[in-house]
């Protein structure tokens, strides 16, 4: 497995994490009746810095324990990790990243629907960050079969 | 994805360098051992100037790494 898979790997367990604990903290808010615009904007904060934080702290990781990794495999106390993006990866990257969009976009379209059947602006803004997390979790997915694929 | 149009005899010319590993060759192409490895599958067409800098690494002309199966394009067209 390439660092770049490494990588993705570890976005797509966070990604599923994030996930999980917005859905957690969602069924919570509609048990307790708290489903008010301040919970769920600060639902919407939270997991937003979650993402960021998540995602610099897991690409920090994967350089220290691929390190270790190689470190262990040859011996050599300097090893050389190959964390360069080489034209198959950018490319990966570029059809994951326009999966990520067209999930995205189609998860934007469906929370506007929600006017339509007259549902409050807080379940629009629930389910945009609800489908932002998913696109993120789908580009990653898709990067990974890409790159099982050979491209 | 199947296997692309583009043949290519990278091992063959790989084990004609004095057993050249992916690893050297990844090196001196500027590219990733697991790119490597997917053109050798012919699961990846590499871009045109990855192409040329693997071909002036073996010193040969670029058809003689590469070869485009044209029937296959006709076959699909017919």
């Amino acid at each position: 497995m390439s660092f770049q898979q490494k990588n993705i790997t570890l976005s797509l367990v966070n990604f599923i994490l994030i996930l999980g604990f917005f859905l957690f903290r969602l069924i919570q808010m509609f048990n307790s009746d708290s489903f008010t615009p301040a919970s769920v904007f600060r639902l919407w904060g939270i997991t937003i810095g979650l993402a960021i934080v998540v995602t610099i702290i897991g690409t920090i990781l994967t350089h220290i324990v691929s390190a270790i990794i190689e470190a262990i495999r040859t011996g050599n106390e300097d090893p050389k990790i190959e964390d360069f993006e080489d034209e198959r990866d950018q490319l990966i990257d570029l059809k994951g990243t326009r999966i990520t969009y067209t999930v995205s976009s189609i998860g934007v379209f469906l929370s506007m629907l929600t006017f339509v059947f007259d549902q409050p602006p807080l379940v629009m803004f629930t389910l945009l960050i609800f489908f932002g997390v998913v696109a993120q979790i789908v580009g990653d997915i898709s990067r990974l079969v890409l790159y099982r694929r050979g491209f | 994805m199947g296997k692309s149009r583009i043949s290519n005899n990278i091992r063959k010319l790989r084990f004609n360098h004095s057993e050249m590993t992916q690893q050297q060759l990844a090196e001196r192409v500027g590219v990733t051992r697991q790119t490597i490895i997917a053109m050798e599958q012919e699961k990846y067409s590499p871009s045109l100037e990855l192409a040329f800098r693997i071909a002036l690494v073996f010193g040969v002309p670029l058809e003689e790494v590469f070869s485009y199966d044209a029937g296959a394009v006709k076959a699909n067209e017919a």
